[in-house]
């Protein structure tokens, strides 16, 4: 009935085209009544095609575009033209691939599109701009993640702790010393290498005028045609044991987060049924985790625990993923926010001792099957929004799937409870991780660690006996932290180079 | 990746959840195609939907809204209450930590229970607390209607924890203050609003004074009176957006918040007396960092009627819009400051116009802090172009119209207005008075606000060693 209704509400239209004579692919959501009209333009390039030493170029080339000026207009002149129409001109890059996104009221679409496609096909790259957004970016490291943000540090780093030796090593914002070695020329060199017809997709989405389809594929195909090669990855480095990247920095508590590559993505069918352990064990921002029930629920350690299959970034304040981040290879990962100094051991014993349970005992029927609702469900809400869910729509056809929350609705009720436990036991493991926290005395954590010592924790309050018992069990639980397997770096040459 | 320099929020979220026996309806997945024929900017009011308003005998306020969003309903619990009503000394932070024990169950509906439910609803469940309120927010299938009020009615009326979870729970805020602390952004706010206020209790930022949440364990007793206090039908609404039936709402609602009783207590809410002289502060920050300064003037709460207040909605425009000439100045041509930006939150009680910069170099805070006077001296003295002005009434009313495209912030933007005045369609009201200032009011204003002795300064830069 709904169904119905809807069908006769509205004529919904999504397709993806090439383009006759343009090798531009586009991909359309159309809802003809809808009046916030978005692009998403995405590129298919991203810090993987970073030349060695100039870190941050593939970053640095999308500000230009998104932050900077066209060969008509200078930056301010842009955004004195896009102002009274409260126009928005965002922008990502990740590993893999880099997006523009607009997004404007259909009352301005024709003179926004003009300025939103003479900004990627005719950049003005102008000194001053440039010099700003490699500010911006040098800032982003040194101000902002290193001072501001011990956990978006923590994260980032164990990324690069993970990567070490591979294309994702370098960070999608890049170095300190690679952005100071990038000059406006190999930014130049960079745009024409890689803004090609075949390396870029045109998503458009709302009750945007049917003509201006047929515009975009004529404008578009002035830039030169062809794909440059794609990056070839190796496999991630074997993780052996326990390794530890303890970040020095003056703070008062400590954030962890740990991890290790896994060999699949949302193309690979074992992903769903790791989807749902991954919810089972630390969905992000719930309740519904064993992490984040027993860490902070039961004791009241920090603030929330989770866990991923993912490279995940959160959408403004929504909790949900943001679109366009797909990556080929994909890691497994743990955030611990920050928690007392004197609890640190404590946390990462438990955390990790919550893995292996995890990892030895699957999920039960029951656990398996409310977690399984749980998605099918939640899942449905990440795309409440056009411009989101072209996003995904984006992402799907790069990882050459069907629409992926649809596919979650097909893959999950095939699962069971075995295919969960066995997809846990082949892809996760508890005892080659990577290791990163941000702390202070970095050198006792790491003496602590490698004894082995009990690390007992109080309460404020009498709590009850059962959890007392698991916290004996917990304070005396092995890591196989070596020596040799810890590096102490001061937060001054985390992304130097 | 996404920027976000602004990393620190005054709204603290809080992380919970989760629920229960209804499914969702597979026309859930077509939400996204809302179909907004209402939506135009060149209409008598900003608002484009109807709100529904039901009051209920016990003083509780039903506010809905129906929005295209098949299959999907956004639920709002709004409690007039928030870090401002934290009146006694040593109450700092109360009103979110009491936030966060909503989330501790009652005798019904356990916490374990309360997340089973909401974890098989697959729903999108938060809280977040500020100033003035606090908000508990559900999106869900509207088949989970009734399940929602179920649960969400038990909650706000039989409310039960005991001591032991009080204590864990503080815990996890000393947590969520952790993990803001690292950021400079927390410590400026403290900073300046400490400074800037004497009396009134937004001295305080909303997490509260850390001496305040690490004696949080002890406040048991203090907790059950907050509840008792404000956690009362005349003091809430429910705010309801999306596919949804009026009459089975109402019923509904009628049904499981009929018995909740009315309270009686009325806040006294210190009045800050009006500043008199300049005030600055400084930060010595531990470990490297760029330096920041803050700055706030003294402004009127929130008011559809005083054109002074709603000229410095305006104001933070006209000053610090990417097309501002400050900002171009700043953040452009000389490229002084990376991050620049000014802002006048709405509030029940007068606060502060703060502007907030990070600086590219120590030696340029003087010069930055002389081309903020410098603007704000010629905003006083010259009047702005009527174009200027008629472009920033445009930016407003389609960042406003553009930010309306789903159930939830539909829900978020009612909820807002019934908060700061008891009638969401005063936002209607707002921008009809934006429609009318002129660039004699912008200079009036100015000139009676932005003055030194209404001002407080705060910067931040590298502890010398």
């Amino acid at each position: 009935m709904r169904a119905k209704k809807l069908i006769t509400l509205m004529i919904l239209f999504s397709a993806f085209s090439i383009a006759q004579n343009s090798e531009i692919r586009i991909k359309e959501l159309y809802s003809p009544n809808y009046p916030i009209i978005t692009f998403r333009v995405m590129i298919e390039t991203g810090s993987i095609n970073d030349p060695k030493g100039k870190e941050g170029l593939n970053a640095l080339t999308i500000l230009m575009l998104a932050q900077g000026g066209t060969k008509e207009l200078t930056y301010k002149e842009v955004q004195e033209k896009l102002y009274p129409w409260a126009a928005r001109i965002n922008y990502q890059f990740d590993k893999e691939v880099s997006v523009i996104i607009g997004e404007v009221h259909r009352d301005h679409i024709e003179k926004f599109y003009k300025i939103f496609s003479d900004l990627i096909l005719n950049p003005r790259f102008d000194e001053g701009d440039f010099k700003r957004n490699k500010d911006l970016l040098l800032n982003y490291i040194k101000a902002t993640i290193r001072t501001g943000n011990d956990e978006e540090l923590g994260k980032q780093a164990l990324v690069s702790f993970i990567y070490e030796g591979h294309p994702y090593q370098s960070p999608e914002f890049g170095t300190v010393q690679g952005l100071n070695n990038i000059t406006l020329e190999d930014v130049k060199e960079f745009y024409k290498r890689y803004f090609t017809q075949g390396n870029i997709v045109f998503g458009i989405a709302g009750g945007y005028p049917k003509s201006l389809i047929q515009r975009i594929k004529k404008d578009f195909s002035k830039l030169p045609p062809g794909k440059p090669e794609q990056v070839e990855l190796p496999e991630p480095k074997r993780i052996n044991g326990l390794e530890f990247l303890l970040i020095e920095k003056e703070t008062r508590s400590t954030a962890i987060s740990f991890g290790f590559p896994i060999p699949i993505n949302r193309s690979h069918k074992d992903f769903y049924a790791l989807m749902i352990a991954n919810s089972y064990f630390g969905e992000h921002r719930t309740f519904n985790g064993i992490l984040m029930q027993k860490i902070r629920g039961q004791r009241g350690l920090n603030y929330g625990d989770y866990s991923y299959i993912e490279h995940f970034v959160q959408d403004g304040g929504s909790t949900f993923p943001v679109p366009n981040i797909p990556r080929r290879h994909q890691y497994f990962s743990v955030w611990i926010r920050p928690v007392e100094n004197k609890n640190r051991h404590f946390v990462l014993r438990q955390a990790i001792r919550e893995l292996e349970i995890l990892v030895k005992n699957g999920l039960s029927k029951e656990d398996f099957e409310s977690t399984r609702e749980f998605l099918l469900n939640y899942s449905k809400l990440w795309v409440q929004t056009l411009n989101r869910r072209l996003g995904y729509m984006m992402d799907s056809d790069w990882y050459g799937i069907e629409y992926f929350i649809d596919k979650i609705q097909k893959e999950l009720p095939k699962l069971t409870v075995e295919d969960v436990n066995n997809a846990i036991k082949k892809y996760l493991n508890f005892e080659n991780i990577k290791i990163v926290a941000v702390t202070k005395d970095a050198n006792s954590y790491m003496q602590d660690l490698v004894s082995n010592k009990p690390s007992p924790i109080s309460y404020v309050s009498p709590v009850s006996q059962s959890i007392l018992d698991e916290d004996k069990i917990i304070q005396e639980y092995k890591l196989n932290a070596k020596l040799e397997n810890f590096r102490i770096v001061p937060v001054d040459e985390i992304f130097e180079k | 990746m996404i920027f976000d320099i602004f990393s620190f929020q005054i709204k603290i979220k809080t992380n919970t959840q989760t629920k229960f026996e209804t499914k969702m309806k597979k026309s859930i997945f077509l939400v996204m195609m809302l179909l907004l024929s209402t939506f135009s900017v060149a209409q008598n009011k900003i608002f484009p939907f109807k709100i529904n308003k039901v009051v209920l005998d016990n003083g509780l306020t039903v506010l809905s809204v129906p929005f295209d969003s098949p299959g999907i309903i956004a639920y709002y619990t709004v409690v007039r209450a928030g870090s401002r009503n934290e009146v006694e000394p040593g109450k700092s932070g109360f009103a979110h930590f009491f936030e966060h024990m909503m989330f501790r169950g009652t005798e019904k509906y356990p916490e374990q229970v309360y997340n089973d439910i909401l974890k098989r609803l697959g729903a999108d469940s938060n809280a977040f607390t500020t100033a003035d309120w606090t908000a508990y927010h559900i999106v869900a299938s509207s088949d989970a209607l009734e399940t929602i009020i179920d649960i969400e009615s038990d909650r706000f009326m039989n409310l039960k924890y005991t001591e032991e979870q009080f204590k864990t729970e503080a815990g996890a805020i000393l947590g969520e203050y952790n993990k803001s602390a690292s950021s400079p952004f927390l410590a400026l706010y403290e900073k300046l609003q400490d400074l800037a206020f004497t009396t009134h209790t937004y001295k305080h930022t909303t997490i509260g004074f850390l001496k305040d949440i690490l004696d949080m364990p002890n406040q048991y007793d203090y907790s059950l009176k907050f509840f008792d206090r404000y956690y009362r039908p005349e003091n809430c609404a429910i705010v309801v957006v999306g596919d949804f039936d009026q009459n089975k709402l109402i019923q509904l609602v009628k049904k499981y918040y009929g018995n909740w009783k009315r309270g009686n207590y009325k806040p006294e809410i210190p009045v800050e007396p009006p500043q008199t002289e300049e005030k600055v502060g400084h930060i010595p920050w531990k470990g490297k960092t760029l330096p920041y300064l803050a700055i706030g003037y003294h402004i009127p709460e929130f008011s559809t009627k005083n054109v002074e207040r709603a000229a410095f909605d305006l104001i933070v425009e006209l000053l610090f819009s990417k097309t501002a000439p400050l900002y171009q100045k700043l953040v452009i041509e000389k490229q002084w400051v990376d991050f620049i930006n000014g802002d006048a939150p709405d509030r029940r009680d007068p606060f502060l116009f703060i502007i907030m910069a990070r600086i590219k170099n120590e030696s340029l805070i003087d010069s930055v802090k002389n081309e903020i006077f410098n603007a704000i001296e010629e905003l006083k003295t010259k009047p702005v172009s009527k174009k200027r002005l008629d472009e920033v009434k445009s930016y407003l009313k389609y960042s406003f119209a553009m930010s309306l495209d789903n159930p939830n912030s539909v829900a978020y933007t009612v909820g807002h207005y019934f908060q700061l005045t008891g009638d969401p369609e005063s936002v209607n009201e707002l921008y009809a008075l934006y429609d009318k200032i002129t660039p004699q009011d912008i200079m009036k204003t100015a000139q009676k606000y932005l003055t030194p002795q209404n001002r407080t300064i705060v910067t931040l830069t590298e502890e010398k060693k």
